[in-house]
């Protein structure tokens, strides 16, 4: 019964995954640009937005169009609102990509200073692995997976309070250039990470249902 | 009023534990209407409803929902002794309203519709004027007091008042199958009962009479007991404070069908995380 409903919900999951590797390979462009530099990447991954953009407002559409037409409950409800919220996520890690991606020209002034270049690096690997393990949760509908995801967050966290100290101990001239970078870069991955977790904290909900897991996303 | 008219047993033992939710239940401190505990209704030899334990709690509305033949109707009929007129009825178990045996010795069956009054699937108004079909009632009951009051009150609450109050003389049989609907309603309210039962009253009607009927009840519940049976899952969603999930059970041996109570939780929960999977498959259009 519902087969139809139950299509569209499968077509549903697996656009999203498809989204998923959408921001999953803007995040490999964010990687190599913060690397490298390279200007050729970043361009492309400008570029590559417009798609990630474009796929939230049709899969948000196409969440509306299930509400209203199949009304839907429990957790049928549960997958949609939650499918609304995990692709607001997914736009927002891609965006949080570019603010890197954008500072393309200036991270030359970051790797003159290698412990805060390679603390950067740091972050941005242990974004894509929170990154990677959330959207691995969420699609193997893994809850242990997902309950890693703190963890992990706190290891970012720490990543994020040494980059501050490196750039407290900045000195000399030029130094506030090299700490707006730095603060732009390092404060772009840590938010990467926090939504890789709401989307764990989302997945507790659908799965669940359980009022806390929202509480848990709002802090 | 009380509803015996020879003395019984009013019963004063702790109430029998009804159906045990896995979270705390929020109308648990909530006045008790009604207590049913191991309640069976059958047809003759068959049993339409079994062991139904549940609580419905005062000034509230509580839906009942489920598959068709499930016994949501049977169980509604109950309430107020309307299975009595069927001859083949029978009630096993125990309901209690306030306490007192609702099929107890010594209770009156006529009393029990004073106070618990039901509206039907169909509009059924007398074919008399609109005001005689709300005196009818009081009049009937030898209430006292002005009848042409207790008209205007009653049209009042049932929020057809202004609709009607140039031609009260009329007859009922000229209004809308929604208008016709708040005029049941209002006959009910007319010789003031405590708990109104509502058997699919908006089956019949267009989704804007649905709306003036559900607007009604969100208004009334505040001094009435509604308890309503709907097929529709988004009524059930939008009136109700409580929602009952009734499924149906095959008896291999006999081949019928009995009804059970499966789950009784808050609407909210009902409605996005039922906790038996049968109710999910029903309420998610997955049943059967």
């Amino acid at each position: 019964m519902r087969s139809h409903f139950d299509g569209e919900l499968d077509q549903l999951r697996l656009q999203v995954e498809v989204m998923a590797e959408r921001v999953s390979q803007a995040l490999g462009r964010m990687s190599v640009v913060l690397a490298t530099g390279n200007v050729r990447e970043a361009e492309a991954a400008l570029a590559a937005d417009d798609e990630v953009d474009a796929m939230l407002v049709s899969l948000t559409q196409r969440c509306y169009d299930l509400i209203r037409r199949e009304a839907p409950v429990a957790s049928d409800l549960r997958f949609l609102v939650s499918v609304l919220r995990v692709l607001e996520e997914l736009e927002r890690i891609a965006d949080l990509s570019l603010r890197v991606v954008k500072q393309a020209s200036e991270l030359h002034l970051v790797v003159a200073y290698p412990p805060m270049f390679s603390t950067l690096l740091d972050m941005a690997h242990e974004a894509g692995l929170l990154y990677r393990t959330a959207i691995d949760a969420w699609s193997a509908q893994d809850l242990d997976l997902a309950e890693t995801l703190a963890a992990r967050n706190r290891v970012m966290d720490g990543h994020y309070a040494v980059l501050l100290d490196h750039i407290l101990e900045l000195d000399g001239a030029g130094a506030a250039k090299v700490a707006v970078v730095g603060v732009l870069v390092g404060r772009a991955l840590e938010r990467i990470a926090d939504h890789a977790v709401i989307v764990g904290e989302r997945l507790h909900y659908l799965l669940t249902g359980d009022p806390a897991h929202l509480a848990a996303e709002v802090r | 009023m009380d509803i015996r008219t020879k003395t019984a047993e009013v019963d004063t033992a702790t109430p029998q534990a009804t159906h045990a939710p896995a979270r705390p239940d929020v109308f648990e401190h909530t006045a008790k209407v009604f207590e049913l505990s191991g309640l069976s209704v059958y047809y003759g030899a068959y049993r339409a409803i079994r062991d139904v334990d549940l609580v419905v709690p005062e000034r509230r509305i509580t839906a009942f929902i489920g598959p068709s033949g499930c016994g949501k109707t049977t169980l509604l009929r109950c309430f107020n002794r309307m299975n009595d007129l069927i001859p083949s009825a029978r009630v096993e178990g125990r309901i209690s309203y306030h306490g007192i045996d609702l099929y107890g010795e010594g209770v009156d069956a006529m009393e029990v519709r004073t106070r618990i009054g039901m509206v039907f699937q169909k509009p059924n108004p007398f074919p008399k004027s609109i005001r005689d079909n709300i005196a009818f009632g009081p009049k009937v009951l030898k209430i006292k007091g002005d009848h042409d009051e207790i008209v205007e009150r009653s049209l009042r609450r049932a929020a057809l008042w202004d609709e009607v109050k140039d031609r009260l003389k009329d007859s009922a049989l000229g209004l809308s199958g929604g208008q016709q609907q708040r005029l049941c309603i209002a006959r009910a309210l007319a010789v003031d009962p405590e708990v109104i039962l509502m058997d699919e009253p908006c089956s019949a009607l267009d989704p804007i009479a649905t709306g003036r009927i559900e607007d009604l009840m969100e208004e009334i519940k505040s001094e009435y007991t509604i308890i309503i049976v709907t097929h529709n899952m988004q009524q059930a969603a939008r009136v109700s404070d409580r929602c009952a999930f009734f499924t149906t059970e095959v008896n291999e041996r006999s081949d019928t069908r009995t009804g059970v109570l499966v789950e009784l939780d808050r609407t909210e929960t009902i409605f996005s995380n039922p906790s038996d999977e049968r109710t999910e498959h029903y309420i998610t259009g997955r049943f059967g």
